[in-house]
């Protein structure tokens, strides 16, 4: 699909404003419809995109495999982060009102960024999916060479 | 109206009133069908797929009130003067926002396995399996009784 012309350009329009939307939906998700699974999934599939018009090699150099696989942990290491956060303030685990000085402030901060890490896992791992199973064409050319004895 | 008439019958009235459920019952089918119809492994993965989105339908739909808001507490006039507030029932929904994550991991998993066979068999086509299979039975054994013999 990498040389129709009308794809290619609907692709680049709708790249930056799918990141958008789902950045919206993100930070949206806390007093509307939204959140981090929905954002993570927005994000990922303009990513998903990308790959099925330029083609999965060049994707892989806007988010190379490392950095999805570390944004991976990243993501569990911010909810988790909150949680211990909040304990050593004083609170219980992921207890956001010791999170500021006035309750309602640290419920805002601590959902937000609980709902920020779920995002980024969520992104990261259906982006790693799509690596996984339509980068598997290679990895099997890979296998079927003969192992050199 | 038309609508008014059909309510008439009760049977009739019982389906039109809960016309989720009959959405829910054709998506369904609809997958069950695929899945059962179609020898390619792939083709059955997205039949499965569907099915479940049906489940999650059912269950999304019972959870939804009729202008309910989210369960959330806030300042608003209604807390006030004594009335109550009227709220959609978050636990099917949280249930199936579970259900669907695990969804995305169990397709993840399928396609996974697909993947293995295709690599082991060279098809996802299920009649070339089943074929493959039984011959890989007869050669094993035919090899057994050889071994017998000698």
């Amino acid at each position: 699909m990498k040389d129709n012309p009308i794809l290619r350009v609907a692709t680049k329009i709708l790249f930056a404003p799918t990141i958008v939307y789902g950045l919206y939906v993100q930070f949206h998700g806390d007093y509307g419809p939204g959140g981090g699974f929905q954002a993570g999934v927005i994000v990922a599939a303009a990513f998903v995109l990308h790959g099925l018009i330029f083609g999965i090699a060049s994707t892989k150099k806007v988010a190379p495999p490392y950095i999805v696989n570390t944004l991976m942990a990243v993501g569990v290491l911010v909810y988790g982060g909150v949680g211990v956060a909040s304990m050593l303030l004083g609170g219980l685990y992921l207890d956001y009102n010791v999170l500021a000085t006035k309750p309602a402030t640290g419920q805002h901060i601590g959902i937000i960024l609980v709902e920020f890490g779920v995002g980024l896992t969520v992104a990261s791992t259906v982006l790693a999916l799509f690596y996984t199973f339509a980068g598997f064409d290679e990895t099997r050319q890979k296998k079927m060479e003969p192992p050199h004895v | 109206m038309f609508d008014s008439v059909l309510l008439q019958v009760p049977i009739l009235s019982t389906l039109i009133s809960h016309w989720n459920y009959i959405i829910v019952v054709v998506l369904m089918m609809i997958g069950l069908f695929i899945v059962i119809s179609s020898l390619n492994l792939v083709k059955k993965l997205v039949g499965l797929t569907l099915f479940q989105t049906s489940v999650f339908l059912l269950y999304i739909s019972l959870g939804k009130l009729a202008g309910g808001t989210a369960p959330i507490i806030t300042h608003s006039t209604y807390a006030s003067q004594g009335e109550a507030v009227l709220y959609s029932n978050p636990l099917p929904h949280v249930l199936i926002l579970t259900a669907i994550v695990v969804g995305v991991a169990t397709t993840a998993l399928g396609l996974a396995l697909v993947l293995r066979i295709y690599t082991a068999f060279n098809s996802i086509e299920e009649d070339v399996l089943l074929a493959e299979k039984r011959q890989i039975e007869l050669d094993d054994a035919k090899n057994k009784t050889k071994r017998h013999r000698a």
